[in-house]
């Protein structure tokens, strides 16, 4: 029994999928939550190969003290696409930090998509996002990452509060990418041309693979958004897609194009888009 | 010539334009940042250049010398190929990482020929080198990252000088403006932990991106 519980504590949830590969298919074959964090029953859009999956989290937004860990692993020659049904929103804390900590491991030839739709931080709002990817020998992965600082439908800006962003992506125990940000509401950094250039939305498509041809990076660089700034580079093993501007509805749409060239090419399939993105 | 004499001397060599690294050849995005109209003038330069200083460079590359500096001064390879590692694959794009791994490859060939033990990884990141060098040497951490910053800043004021370009009094004020930031930057960079090192700057990942396809240019990053 809790006796003394501060009133700043918030909810711990917590999501563990496992992926396997069984015959052609790819089965949800493990899953545990704990708290509101839930996936839905997988769906096989695109024939048995690959399994569908869309990551919940029923509160609909995430408070300041609350704490979601979420981890999937895809077992050796499975494919899973992770998304989510709605923007991820964290709202303006009180004063206690919250955390989100998202943990992959791709074994030996298996694929993961991970794709959510974008996240929205309140003007405020104390966040702590990590993302680690681990990946065995010969595995695919793309995700990406839609960071919108304030509710620009409203014109909010993020004036005050903080965003510590995480991401990671290792190899065989060597690492790809690192990239670590912390981001204050306010900050001249948001406003510099070498930060967010007063734009709200950055954008980070990273799609890791054993190898990617200069053919699939000149087809990525021919597409561009719609609006804001976007460009392509490539590191070893690893297409990397930034975006900045104004709004996310374009980081999202050029980010499914860019997709839909890298998913065949690297993927070795046709992008066929979760209907939930379109409802 | 004293003992500190000499670590001066070392000190100066090894942040001297004349290391033959190549460090003349790349512009770290203020290229790229010159064909978006980002920098136009001296103004625009300096802030271009002090920003990059203080949301990227003091915040990771600075803090990653140091530790780098501290490894290879207790004998611990091991960390040291860490950091080094880590450097790597903190850089955002294409250019910036065959930037410092190309001036790596350079300085840690160069070494052996002035007595400095080799380095021995797969690939190796300047600040990896030249922490190597300056630890060998018995250079104290704070003047190795004070030198390793001035010859950062000294190599953006002659890119702006070229790509913009801009005269010669007008580096000569850029540096000396952005010359006295770097105590501040050596000092913060001594606080941060771990978890706190950074490199989130989009508008210079994006921009050096761009670089890359840049139609034409001087510089190779």
């Amino acid at each position: 029994m809790e006796l003394a519980e501060p009133l700043t504590t918030g909810w711990r949830a917590e999501l563990a999928l496992g992926f396997e590969r069984r015959g052609a298919r790819s089965v949800l074959a493990a899953r545990r939550h704990d708290g509101p964090l839930e996936v839905q029953k997988p769906l096989y859009p695109e024939g048995e190969g690959v399994c569908h999956a869309i990551v919940l989290h029923p509160p609909g937004g995430i408070a300041g003290g609350d704490e979601l860990e979420i981890s999937a692993r895809v077992g050796e020659g499975a494919h899973a696409l992770l998304t989510t049904p709605g923007a991820g929103k964290w709202y303006r804390s009180a004063g206690a930090w919250a955390r989100q900590s998202i943990g992959f491991e791709v074994a030996r030839g298996a694929c993961l998509e991970w794709l959510p739709q974008e996240t929205i931080v309140f003007d405020g709002a104390l966040a702590e996002m990590r993302t680690e990817v681990r990946l065995e020998r010969g595995a695919r992965f793309i995700g990406w990452e839609i960071l919108c600082l304030g509710r620009t439908g409203s014109g909010e800006r993020f004036a005050r509060g903080a965003c510590r962003l995480a991401t990671g992506i290792e190899r065989d125990g060597g690492m790809l990418w690192h990239e670590r940000g912390r981001i204050e509401g306010g900050s001249a950094m948001l406003d510099s041309p070498a930060g967010l250039g007063g734009q709200p939305v950055a954008g980070t498509l990273l799609a890791a693979a054993p190898s990617i041809d200069d053919s699939v990076l000149a087809a990525c660089r021919e597409l561009h958004p719609a609006a804001g700034e976007g460009a392509v580079t490539r590191l070893p093993g690893l297409l990397v897609a930034r975006y900045v501007g104004a709004s996310s509805e374009p980081a999202r749409n050029w980010f499914i194009a860019l997709w839909r060239v890298l998913r065949p090419a690297l993927l070795g399939r046709e992008a066929i888009e979760p209907r939930i993105w379109r409802t | 010539m004293s003992t500190r004499d000499l670590r001066l001397a070392r000190l100066l060599q090894l942040a001297s334009p004349a290391l033959p690294v190549g460090a003349f050849s790349y512009s770290q995005g203020l290229e790229a940042a010159v064909e978006a109209g980002v920098v136009r003038d001296a103004a625009s330069a300096a802030r271009w250049i002090g920003d990059v200083l203080e949301y990227s460079v003091a915040q990771m590359e600075a803090p990653v010398l140091l530790r780098l500096h501290a490894a290879w001064r207790k004998g611990d390879a091991a960390a040291a190929e860490r950091w080094n590692a880590l450097f790597l694959a903190s850089r955002e794009t294409a250019e910036l990482r065959a930037e410092t791994a190309q001036m790596g490859y350079s300085l840690a060939r160069l070494l052996p020929e002035l007595g400095v033990p080799s380095i021995g990884f797969e690939e190796v990141a300047f600040p990896a080198a030249f922490a190597r060098a300056a630890a060998h040497w018995g250079i104290e951490p704070a003047e190795a990252l004070t030198a390793y910053l001035w010859a950062w800043l000294e190599n953006q004021a002659m890119a702006a000088l070229k790509a913009v370009p801009l005269g010669q009094t007008e580096g000569q004020k850029i540096l000396l403006a952005l010359g006295a930031r770097i105590g501040g930057a050596v000092a913060r960079a001594a606080t941060l932990e771990d978890d706190e090192l950074c490199n989130f700057a989009p508008g210079l990942a994006l921009l050096s991106a761009r670089h890359e396809t840049q139609y034409s240019r001087l510089f190779r990053s």
